[in-house]
C-alpha cells in the first residue's frame, strides 16, 4: 500500500505557500539573514526567520491568542494543506483524520521566558499562562482544536529526522482503514538560546552561508517555520515506501546507517535525492553514502537556501521532492563547490522524466530516516 | 474494531503479547520491589531534594534515589555524562531484557514529556549567571527527548528506530497503544515500548504555578483533594505477535487487547467537565478490544487528584461502568507524566499476575455525586481477568488500554 500526497502547506523564511516558496527556490533565492541577540550575552547569531507579514492572512482563533509563533506556523501550514486538497472537516470526517506532529525543540521562546522568570525572580514569578505553551504537544493541541480533530493526535519528538519518522508513523496509522487522511505537520521556531546551544555543540556557524558537502564543515544556520503534508490514498505523487529509520551511536557510523537506508529504498532507478546536508558532519556521511549507493542520482538540499529548521526540515524536504516531481525541475544548489563528488548543479536542473526520488534525513542527534517518492504516470 | 492492512491489502488483526516488563519508580527498582510497595500501600512521596522548592506551595514529589540508579554499572566518563533519565531507562530495560533475553525490537515507541530537561536548566542557569559552560556540549547533546532511549538501546546493543511520543501526561499510554497497533496490524512482530520522565525544576514549578500540585497529601478521588504530587521513573514493555511468541516458547505475561485515543479540544490544561474526552478514550478501547464494559474487572485511573481531572474521569467512569473497582496509584508514587502510563501498565501486569487491586491511598471521603468503587487505602485481593488503564494530558490528549490475563 502506498500513501498519496493530497495537499501541502509551507511556511518558511522564503515566504508562505507552496507555489511562491517553490518559485523562489527555483530562482536561487536565499532567505534573509536576521541577527538575534539576548540580554545576557554580547554575542549575536544569525538565523533565517519567517517574516511577520507572512502570517497576515492567518485568521484569528481563540487558541492562537496567546500561543507562540510555532503554533501559528503550524496552523497556517496545516490549514493550507487541507485547503490545497479541498478537504473540509465536519464532526464526522474529523474523526477519520489523524494528526501527527513533528517537533524538535518545540516552544522554546516561551520555555525560555518561563524559566527566565524562575531564575531571575523565583518560583513565585512563574507564569501559569506561559507554562502550558512549553509542553511539546501545545502546537498540535492548538491545531487539533482549530481543525476540530477529536480522535488520533500524536506529537513526535526527535532531531531533524523526526519529520520523516512522523511520516512513517502516519504510514502505520493509515494501515488502519478507520482513517481517510493523516495530516503530518512539522514546525519549529528559532531563538537565540537554540543558536547558542548548537554553537556550543560545534554545529552552528555565526553567519551564512551554509556550504553543503564542504569538507570543512563550517556549520549550519538555524531557521524556522512549518511544513504540512496531507496524506491520502490517491494522488499524483505517492510515498511508495517509508523506511522505519535507524539510529547511529557515533558520528562515524552515520555513513553506514545512511547507506543501509539508501539500499533499502533503492528499488528502482532513482532520479534524484533530496538530501539533508546542512554544513555539518552529516554532509560527509551523506556524500559518501550517496556516492556508493546511488552515484547517478542528482542531489539537492534546500538547507543552504532556507536553513536548518530541525523539526520542520523533513516535511520541507518532502515538499521539495514532491514539487520537483510535479514540475520536472530541481532548484539550483546554493553555495556548493564545484568539487562536490556528487551530481549537483548550481543552476536549475531539468528532471522532466523523473519518476523516483528519495528523501533522506540524517539528524545531528543520532536519528536517520528516509522515504521513496514516486510520480504517478498520467494514465490518459 | 477497525480493520488494518499489513501492506498487501489483506485485513490483519494479530494478537499482541506482553513478553517482558521493567520498571523504576519511587515505589522501587524492579517488579518485585514495586509489588511489595503496592501491597503495603506505601506512601513514597517525600520532600523534594533535587532543587529548591522554598517558594513553591508544593514541597513534595515521588523521587527515584540517584545512588541506586548506577548500581551494577561501571562508572565511566560516559555513564557520568548521561542524564538521570537515561539511567532510569537503562535500569528498566535491563530488567525487561533479563526476562526476554535476545529480544530484538523492530521499532521502539517511548513516551516522555520533558526529556533531559534538567540539563537544559543547568545550561540556562550557567548562561544567565556567567557560570562555567565547560559541560555545555554534554548538556545540550543529552537534553533531547530521544537521547535516554537511544542510550538505553545502546547499553544493550539494540539499534531499533525510535519514535518518541510527547502527548503530555498521556504519552506513556499513547506509546503503548501505538506500539500495540503496530503489532496488531501485522506490520511489526516485536516492538519495545514504555515511557520515562525525570523530575525537573521547570516542570515542578510549572505545575505549582497552575496550582495543580498540592501542598498536602495527594488524595485521588477524595472529596477534599487539593492536587497532584509529581513523580518520576521509567517503565518498558516488550510487545510481540502472540502467535509468534507462543510458537517460539516465549513466556507471555499478559495480552493487550484494546486501545482507545481521543482528543478533547476544550482547553489546553483542563478537561471538558462533561468527561467526554476520557469517555471516548475508554469507549474506543472497549470497542477495539471487542468487549463490553462489564468485562473490566479493575480500572487503574489517571487520578491525578486535581479537582478537574478526577471529576471528569470519575464522571466518565461512572457513566460507562457499574461500580468496577478503581484506584489511582499516583497517591503512592506521584504523577510521573510521560512515564505514568507505562508505569501504570506495568502495575496492571502485576495486578493481573498476583490477583490483587492496588490501593488508592490517602482516601477519606467520597466525592459528591460520583458513584465510584474506590479501592481505598489498602490493596484488595480479587480475581482479575481484564483491566483498563487510563492516561489523560495537557492539550486534551486521552488514552486508554485494555490488558488481559493470557490463557494458553
Amino acid at each position: 500500500m502506498s500513501l498519496a500526497i493530497a495537499g501541502m502547506g509551507w511556511v518558511t523564511p522564503l515566504g508562505n505557500g507552496v507555489d511562491p516558496v517553490w518559485e523562489r527556490l527555483l530562482q536561487g533565492c536565499e532567505a534573509a539573514e536576521v541577527k538575534i541577540s539576548e540580554q545576557f550575552s554580547d554575542r549575536s547569531y544569525s538565523a533565517f526567520r519567517v517574516p511577520e507579514s507572512v502570517l497576515a492572512n492567518l485568521g484569528p482563533h481563540p487558541r492562537l491568542r496567546r500561543a507562540s509563533v510555532i503554533s501559528r506556523y503550524a496552523a497556517a501550514a496545516g490549514l493550507a494543506a487541507l485547503q490545497a486538497a479541498k478537504v473540509k472537516l465536519d464532526p464526522q470526517s474529523a474523526e477519520r483524520i489523524a494528526l501527527v506532529f513533528a517537533i524538535s525543540n518545540g516552544g522554546v521562546i516561551y520555555t525560555k521566558r518561563f524559566y527566565r522568570d524562575i531564575v531571575e525572580a523565583g518560583a513565585q514569578s512563574a507564569s501559569p499562562l506561559l507554562f502550558p505553551e512549553t509542553v511539546f504537544n501545545a502546537p498540535a493541541s492548538h491545531l487539533a482544536a482549530i481543525l476540530g480533530i477529536t480522535g488520533t493526535t500524536y506529537t513526535l519528538v526527535g532531531d531533524s529526522a523526526v519529520g520523516l519518522l512522523a511520516i512513517k508513523m502516519a504510514d502505520d496509522l493509515m494501515a488502519n482503514e478507520a482513517f481517510d487522511y493523516c495530516l503530518v505537520v512539522g514546525a519549529e521556531e528559532a531563538d537565540w538560546i537554540l543558536c547558542d546551544a548548537y554553537r556550543r555543540w560545534r554545529l552552528l556557524r555565526l553567519a551564512p552561508p551554509i556550504e553543503p558537502f564542504n569538507k570543512k564543515q563550517r556549520g549550519m544556520i538555524l531557521s524556522e517555520g512549518a511544513g504540512a503534508v496531507l496524506l491520502a490514498r490517491d494522488g499524483p505523487v505517492v510515498i511508495e515506501r517509508t523506511h522505519p529509520g535507524m539510529c547511529y551511536q557515533r558520528r562515524s557510523e552515520a555513513e553506514q546507517v545512511l547507506k543501509r537506508i539508501l539500499c533499502d529504498l533503492d528499488q528502482m532507478e532513482i532520479d534524484f535525492v533530496i538530501s539533508s546536508a546542512n554544513g555539518t558532519f552529516i554532509d560527509q556521511a551523506e556524500c559518501q553514502a550517496l556516492r556508493q549507493a546511488i552515484p547517478d542520482a542528482f542531489v539537492y538540499t534546500p538547507k543552504p537556501a532556507m536553513g536548518e529548521s530541525v523539526g520542520a526540515a523533513g516535511l520541507w524536504q518532502v515538499i521539495v521532492g514532491t514539487q520537483a516531481l510535479h514540475s520536472g525541475e530541481l532548484p539550483p544548489l546554493l553555495h556548493g563547490e564545484s568539487t562536490i563528488p556528487l551530481r549537483t548543479s548550481a543552476s536549475r536542473v531539468p528532471v522532466a522524466g523523473a519518476q523516483w526520488a528519495i528523501v533522506l534525513s540524517c539528524g545531528v542527534n543520532q536519528q536517520v530516516a528516509g522515504l521513496l517518492l514516486r510520480k504517478v504516470r498520467d494514465r490518459r | 474494531m477497525p480493520k488494518t492492512s499489513a501492506g498487501n491489502g489483506e485485513s490483519v488483526s494479530c494478537r499482541v503479547a506482553v513478553t517482558a516488563a521493567g520498571i523504576v519508580s519511587p515505589l522501587g527498582f524492579g517488579l518485585s520491589e514495586t509489588l511489595d510497595s503496592l501491597r503495603e500501600a506505601r506512601d513514597c512521596i517525600t520532600r523534594v531534594t533535587r532543587f529548591s522548592v522554598a517558594e513553591c506551595r508544593c514541597k513534595t514529589a515521588g523521587q527515584v534515589p540517584d545512588d541506586r540508579l548506577l548500581e551494577g554499572r561501571h562508572r565511566t566518563n560516559r555513564t557520568q555524562r548521561l542524564h538521570r533519565a537515561s539511567h532510569m531507562m537503562i535500569r528498566a530495560l535491563r530488567e525487561g531484557l533479563a526476562q526476554r533475553p535476545g529480544f530484538e525490537p523492530e521499532l521502539t515507541v517511548i513516551g516522555t514529556t520533558s526529556g533531559g530537561m534538567s540539563y537544559g536548566e543547568d545550561y540556562y542557569r550557567s548562561l544567565c549567571r556567567n557560570g562555567s559552560l565547560r559541560h555545555s556540549p554534554t548538556w545540550v547533546a543529552n537534553y533531547t527527548a530521544q537521547k535516554p532511549v537511544i542510550d538505553a538501546q545502546e547499553a544493550f546493543e539494540i539499534s531499533a528506530p525510535c519514535q518518541i511520543i510527547a502527548n503530555a501526561c498521556a504519552s506513556g499510554t499513547n506509546a503503548i497503544g501505538h506500539a500495540y497497533e503496530c503489532v496488531r496490524s501485522g506490520r511489526y512482530e516485536r516492538v519495545l515500548t514504555g515511557g520515562y520522565d525525570a523530575l525537573s525544576e521547570l516542570v515542578f514549578v510549572g505545575f505549582d504555578s497552575l496550582q495543580a500540585s498540592t501542598a498536602e497529601k495527594c488524595r485521588p478521588f477524595d472529596r477534599d483533594r487539593t492536587g497532584m504530587a509529581l513523580g518520576e521513573g521509567a517503565a518498558v514493555l516488550a510487545l510481540e505477535n502472540l502467535d509468534v511468541a507462543r510458537e517460539s516458547g516465549t513466556a507471555i505475561l499478559a495480552e493487550i487487547i484494546g486501545y482507545g485515543i481521543s482528543t478533547d479540544n476544550f482547553h489546553m490544561t483542563q478537561p471538558n467537565p462533561s468527561g467526554i474526552g476520557p469517555h471516548q478514550a475508554m469507549e474506543r478501547a472497549l470497542q477495539s478490544a471487542r468487549i463490553s464494559a462489564d468485562k473490566i474487572d479493575y480500572i487503574n485511573a489517571h487520578g491525578t487528584a486535581t479537582p478537574f481531572n478526577d471529576a471528569a474521569e470519575g464522571k466518565a467512569v461512572s457513566e460507562l461502568f457499574d461500580r468496577v473497582p478503581i484506584s489511582s496509584t499516583k497517591g503512592m508514587m506521584g504523577h510521573s507524566l510521560g512515564a505514568a502510563g507505562a508505569i501504570e501498565a506495568v502495575i496492571c501486569l502485576l495486578a493481573l499476575k498476583h490477583q490483587f487491586v492496588p490501593p488508592n491511598i490517602n482516601f477519606r471521603v467520597p466525592d459528591h455525586g460520583v458513584d465510584l468503587n474506590i479501592v481505598a487505602n489498602a490493596a484488595r485481593h480479587m480475581a482479575l481477568g481484564t483491566v483498563l488503564s487510563n492516561s489523560f494530558g495537557f492539550g486534551g490528549t486521552n488514552a486508554s488500554i485494555v490488558i488481559q490475563n493470557f490463557e494458553a
